[in-house]
């Protein structure tokens, strides 16, 4: 096993796996730029190690910086996290030139599955389903044809692509050549490739995704699925598994399906399969092979890995740091299984009165919930700044319940009991899809918070009237006995009617 | 007392333990029966009630029930509404960093066309002209970080200028 790693990260997923680092007795080390100077992930570090300006170009993102800190430090290892480069095959290879080990895949699976044209040949060949459509097509005239066999509406879709960047839905052959033009140019700026892959789209889709698990010799299994539909602007806000859109027998296809993905590219460690599932072609199916189509792999372990731990009853960061140093992992697809639904929530500095724009400042209050079956992943604590460097996420509460229904009140009653004051949360906006019937009835799709704020029948702030005023009144009081106590700090000879508030210990008899 | 939050007056007295307020012309009874640094305990009109309250210059953010307000402590003078912008006056619709400038002052622009970048948190917003005109005013640079709402660029018409 390892004795110390360099988590190559920042915020919640460093924390987290400074915990699992912690369980196994390997030391940590953080890195940091400018702006982290005093966040929690390099208190929660045996070592700290400064490696720039905040501008994440300059720290998080500087494969180089990174692998001196790693080498200066004597680390065994890096381990990624999330984002910055956890995808990045060449940074992986790097990693391992200098005889450290990556927590990860190998740099050739991190490759297979970067490029979507080439994974999607992959799949094909592995027989894992894909949706209608053609790679490889350079000009207008091949990728009009292709339009018109796949049929209208079609996507077309950088092949480096990723986050929703150099993607365009074609509903008429009038707006192909506009398409592929702009999906082109925002390619090429993003990527610095405009090769595009056009398919079939599929407008009413759920975005259902499978846990994979492999070690370094040839055991691999999945860990089942995780729903993901509630998105915006291809954003995750909630997940939840098992879906409820699942049965099943396509659980099990599915799974097996996402296997065969993950083996089609040698695959080792956590990864993920995207699959986008159409529930209007699943109720025609019947074991068809239909409905349901490879995305994408994500060679990393996700932001929403919580939700299959607390379901599955595995830690996958231990797992991720076992199987790095080469351990066996001892389960088999018939040991595993489903116990219960978890639903996570990604509590975004975001401002859904102006238009989910982030809002950043100084948290002058953060209280998180308690209680049975709640868990939150985050990586700020009160006093901390919320900059406009990274990214908006500032927690992520789980809940793990009997079942999805009370999974859904668990979720509210936390959400409920969640305090954050110095920056807009999304929170208001999370109790609205908790609380609509098509959550409850978990007929959400892809497109579905879009056009349901479209519609008017998803308000973020539905406020009560009564609760408004209660606020005022609090607000009030409090000025006042702040007026009080202060003046009374300077006289302090009197007896101070508000002596609540020199009793901070708070004890009332 | 008076105090205002808002655009809403609150007249407050005291009566040994309990607080009277009106608002308007109601009349809410309130008693404070535990404080501590940013949290109250408060009986209204019979009711208990948990409030977070924090404070950050004329801000007060108060969460009731689960629900977070932002309110504004005013001095009570009454204010000419809310501060307009001319039409042509571009401010930043969210805190970050200035990414990209794509004009200078003098500078002939169209309807449409992107001034300004902002970038925050991955996100990048496109500053457009709002109509045809000329850059009169350019008040950031490149890199730098601005608040919301901060002045970024201002364009006149053609006429104007």
């Amino acid at each position: 096993m390892f004795k110390k790693i360099l988590i190559a990260n920042r915020g919640e997923i460093a924390i987290r796996i400074m915990r699992a680092c912690k369980e196994l007795g390997i030391k940590t080390i953080a890195v940091y730029s400018d702006a982290d100077k005093n966040a929690l992930h390099v208190q929660h570090a045996d070592e700290a190690i400064h490696i720039g300006d905040s501008s994440p170009k300059e720290s998080y993102h500087n494969a180089d910086k990174l692998i001196r800190a790693a080498l200066d430090s004597k680390a065994d290892a890096i381990h990624p996290g999330y984002g910055f480069l956890s995808e990045n095959a060449s940074f992986a290879l790097k990693v391992a030139s200098v005889k450290l080990t990556f927590i990860g895949p190998s740099a050739d699976s991190i490759r297979a599955m970067g490029d979507k044209a080439e994974s999607k040949i992959a799949m094909k060949k592995a027989g894992v389903p894909t949706v209608p459509g053609f790679e490889g097509l350079d000009s207008e005239k091949d990728l009009k044809k292709a339009a018109r066999e796949i049929g209208y509406p079609v996507l077309v879709k950088a092949v480096a692509g990723g986050g929703g960047k150099g993607m365009r839905v074609v509903n008429d052959e009038s707006e192909l050549s506009e398409s592929i033009e702009s999906a082109r140019r925002e390619a090429l700026n993003a990527f610095g490739d405009e090769r595009l892959l056009i398919e079939k789209y599929i407008p009413n889709a759920h975005h259902i995704e499978f846990q994979v698990f492999g070690d370094q010799h040839g055991n691999l299994v999945h860990l089942f699925e995780r729903e993901c539909s509630v998105q915006r602007r291809h954003q995750k806000i909630i997940e939840e598994t098992p879906s409820p859109l699942l049965t099943s027998p396509l659980r099990e296809e599915m799974g097996q399906a996402a296997v065969k993905a993950a083996q089609a590219v040698g695959y080792y460690n956590a990864g993920t399969v995207e699959f986008i599932v159409d529930p209007d072609t699943l109720t025609l199916r019947q074991g068809s092979g239909q409905g349901f189509y490879f995305l994408e792999m994500n060679t990393r372990l996700q932001v929403e890995h919580p939700v299959t731990e607390l379901v599955v009853g595995l830690d996958l960061v231990q797992w991720q740091l076992r199987v790095a140093a080469g351990e066996l992992f001892p389960y088999s697809q018939e040991q595993l299984a489903q116990h219960g639904h978890a639903i996570e929530c990604r509590v975004y500095a975001e401002d859904p009165a102006n238009d989910f724009l982030p809002s950043t400042g100084k948290l002058l209050q953060y209280i998180e919930p308690r209680g049975p079956g709640i868990r939150v992943d985050s990586g700020f604590t009160a006093g901390d700044e919320v900059t406009h460097f990274y990214d908006p996420l500032l927690a992520k509460l789980i809940v793990h319940a009997e079942n999805r229904a009370i999974a859904i009140r668990r979720m509210q009653a936390a959400l409920k009991d969640f305090v954050v004051h110095g920056v807009v949360t999304n929170i208001d906006f999370l109790q609205a899809v908790l609380s609509h019937p098509d959550f409850a009835n978990g007929e959400v799709t892809t497109r579905w918070v879009e056009k349901t704020l479209e519609s008017g029948s998803l308000l973020p702030e539905n406020r009560q009237q009564a609760v408004e005023l209660q606020s005022l009144i609090a607000a009030a009081l409090a000025d006042l006995a702040i007026d009080n106590r202060q003046s009374k700090i300077e006289n302090r000879s009197e007896p101070d009617p508000y002596s609540l508030w020199r009793n901070p210990s708070g004890f009332r008899n | 007392m008076k105090l205002h939050f808002n655009d809403i007056t609150l007249n407050i007295s005291s009566n040994g333990k309990t607080f009277a307020l009106t608002l308007d012309d109601k009349t809410i009874q309130a008693e404070i029966l535990h404080a501590e640094i940013g949290k109250l305990d408060l009986l209204i009109d019979g009711q208990r009630v948990t409030a977070y309250v924090s404070s950050d210059n004329a801000k007060r953010w108060v969460t009731v029930n689960g629900q977070t307000f932002v309110l504004t402590k005013s001095s009570g003078a009454r204010k000419g509404g809310h501060a307009h912008h001319a039409a042509g006056e571009l401010t930043a619709p969210m805190p970050g960093q200035v990414r990209a400038v794509n004009v200078s002052e003098g500078d002939a622009v169209t309807k449409g066309q992107t001034l300004l970048v902002l970038e925050a948190m991955k996100m990048e917003i496109r500053v457009q002209a709002l109509q045809n005109g000329l850059v009169k005013k350019l008040l950031v640079k490149q890199g730098q970080t601005v608040e919301r709402e901060q002045m970024l660029i201002e364009i006149v018409d053609t006429l104007e200028s």
